[in-house]
C-alpha cells in the first residue's frame, strides 16, 4: 500500500499504543505524514520513534481528546508542522472498566466513555472541518463489534460506540456536499486492555478464537492499519457512511 | 390489579401515553418500586432541531448529545429494581435518523442509536432477572415538526411509506408497546423493531 497516501497529513487519536498505533504505522508507510495524538507523552513519543525509525514522517501532540483546546491545538499542530491536514481518524477512548452489568458500572467510567467518544468526536470534527473541506478529506471512527451487537459484560462501551456510528451516519450525509467522506471500523484486535484481559483470564483468547471464523485475533497494524489507508484512500472515494467490520469475521450481523 | 408504567419524555412519550393510559397507572417521573413497563423518549428540543455539525458549540453538544444520552444510561440504572420485582419491561424509542443517518442531526443520532445499542445490551445481562428491553425505531414525524421530518425524508430518498401514512403514535404504537409488555412477548428478546409504516427497510 506504499505511497497510497503519499502527501497526505493525519492525525491519529489514542495513538500512543494498541490498534491508534497500529493505524498510525500504516498509514505513515502508505505515505500520511502522521501526527500521533496521545493523552501520554510516555506513549506518543516512542510511537513517533518507530514510524521516524522506519524512514516516515511523524510527529507528536499531547492531546486529551475531551478538551476542546487540546482537540484544536492538536489541528494547528497538524497544519504547522506538516503543512495541511486531510485524514483524522478518532479512536482514543478511556478504558472501559471490568466486565459488569449497566445498574453497577461506576459512573466515572460512563462519564469518561462518554467524552471521549462523543465528545470528542464532535470536537475534532468541529475543529478538522476547515482543513477536511479544503482537501476532500476522509474521516474516520474507531468503533466495535460492540456497538452493533451490545454488550452484557461492557454496556457503556457498546452504548458510545454506537453513538458514533449515529454520527457518522448522519455526518456522511452532511459533509457529502463538501467532499469529506466520513466511515467506521469496527476491529477486533490485540489491544492493551486486551492483552491484560487474557493474562488475567487463560481461557479468554481460546474462547474469543473459537468464536472467530479466522480463528485469531487480529494484529493492529497488519490487520487494521491496512483498513484505515483503504479508507482515508482514493481506493474508497465512493464509500461514506459504512462501518467496515474487521474482526475475522466475528460479527456477521451487519 | 392495573400494571403500573413509567412513561419518561415529551412529545411523543406524551402520545405514547395516551395510548396506554387505559391500561396502565403511568408515572411520568420514577416514583414506585416496581413497574411493568418503562418507557423512554426524553429527547430534548435542542436534538430535534437541524444544526450543521460544526455550527454547535460543546455546550450545545453536551445539550444535544452527551446529557440526554447519560440521562437514559442512568434512568436505566435506577428503574432495574423497580423493573425486576414484575419481570418487566424497557422500551426505548428512537428516531430513523439514528440508523438512516440525517443531515443536520447528528446529535439526535448519535444520542438514538446509543440508547438502540443501550437496549441490547440490558437485554442481554438483564434476561436473567425476568427484564425483557426493546427499541423501536419511529418515523422522523414523531421527534421533529413536519417540515422537518418531510426534509429528512427527501434528503434520505426515502419513498413514500407502503402503508400508505406515517403510523400514529397514540393509535398505532403505543398498543405495540402494550404488547411488548405482555406475556406473550416474553421470547421476544432484544429487539429492534422499525415502526414506520415502510418508509425505510433495512437490509
Amino acid at each position: 500500500m506504499s505511497g497510497l497516501l503519499d502527501g497526505r497529513v493525519a492525525i491519529v487519536t489514542g495513538a500512543g499504543q494498541g490498534v491508534g498505533e497500529g493505524i498510525a504505522r500504516a498509514l505513515a508507510a502508505a505515505g500520511a505524514a502522521v501526527v500521533i495524538a496521545a493523552r501520554r507523552a510516555e506513549n506518543g513519543e516512542p510511537a513517533v520513534a518507530t514510524i521516524r525509525d522506519r524512514g516516515h514522517e511523524a510527529s507528536f501532540v499531547r492531546c486529551d481528546v475531551t478538551v476542546e483546546a487540546d482537540v484544536v491545538a492538536a489541528v494547528d499542530h497538524a497544519v504547522a508542522e506538516h503543512g495541511r491536514l486531510d485524514i483524522v481518524v478518532h479512536n482514543a477512548v478511556s478504558p472501559p472498566g471490568p466486565p459488569a452489568p449497566v445498574h453497577d458500572v461506576d459512573p466515572d467510567i460512563i462519564t469518561a466513555q462518554i467524552a471521549t467518544s462523543t465528545t470528542a468526536a464532535h470536537l475534532f470534527a468541529r475543529a478538522a472541518h476547515p482543513h477536511l473541506v479544503s482537501n476532500g478529506g476522509s474521516f474516520i471512527l474507531l468503533t466495535s463489534p460492540a456497538g452493533m451487537e451490545g454488550s452484557g459484560n461492557l454496556p457503556i462501551y457498546a452504548t458510545v460506540k454506537a453513538a458514533q456510528r449515529g454520527i457518522l451516519k448522519s455526518l456522511a450525509r452532511e459533509w457529502g456536499a463538501d467532499g469529506i467522506r466520513v466511515n467506521a471500523i469496527a476491529p477486533v484486535a490485540w489491544t492493551p486492555a486486551l492483552t491484560t484481559a487474557t493474562e488475567a483470564n487463560p481461557t479468554l483468547q481460546a474462547r474469543l478464537e473459537a468464536r472467530t471464523p479466522l480463528g485469531r485475533i487480529g494484529d493492529p497494524e497488519t490487520d487494521i492499519g491496512p483498513v484505515a489507508v483503504f479508507l482515508a484512500s482514493e481506493m474508497a472515494r465512493h464509500m461514506t457512511g459504512q462501518t467496515l467490520a474487521v474482526d475475522g469475521g466475528r460479527y456477521l450481523g451487519l | 390489579m392495573a400494571r403500573r408504567a413509567l412513561i419518561v419524555g415529551t412529545g411523543v412519550a406524551d402520545r405514547i401515553a395516551a395510548g396506554l393510559e387505559h391500561r396502565f397507572d403511568i408515572d411520568r417521573v420514577p416514583e414506585a418500586n416496581a413497574y411493568d413497563l418503562v418507557v423512554w423518549a426524553d429527547y430534548p428540543s435542542v436534538s430535534c432541531r437541524p444544526a450543521p455539525i460544526v455550527s454547535l458549540s460543546p455546550e450545545d453538544w453536551a445539550n444535544a448529545c452527551d446529557r440526554p444520552l447519560r440521562s437514559a444510561i442512568d434512568l436505566a440504572r435506577s428503574v432495574h429494581p423497580a423493573l425486576a420485582t414484575t419481570s418487566g419491561t424497557i422500551v426505548f424509542l428512537v428516531p430513523l435518523m439514528a440508523s438512516a443517518g440525517g443531515a443536520g442531526y447528528t446529535a439526535l443520532a448519535g444520542l438514538g442509536e446509543g440508547v438502540r445499542i443501550l437496549t441490547k445490551s440490558l437485554a442481554k445481562t438483564w434476561g436473567a432477572d425476568g427484564i425483557t428491553a426493546h427499541a423501536i425505531t419511529l418515523d422522523p414525524h414523531a421527534f421533529l415538526d413536519a417540515e422537518d421530518a418531510a426534509g429528512i425524508a427527501a434528503d434520505n430518498a426515502l419513498h413514500d411509506p407502503p402503508l400508505g401514512r406515517v403510523p400514529d403514535d397514540t393509535a398505532d404504537v403505543a398498543p405495540i408497546v402494550d404488547w411488548l409488555a405482555s406475556d406473550t412477548a416474553a421470547p421476544l428478546v432484544g429487539s429492534s423493531l422499525v415502526i414506520d409504516g415502510g418508509l425505510w427497510m433495512p437490509g
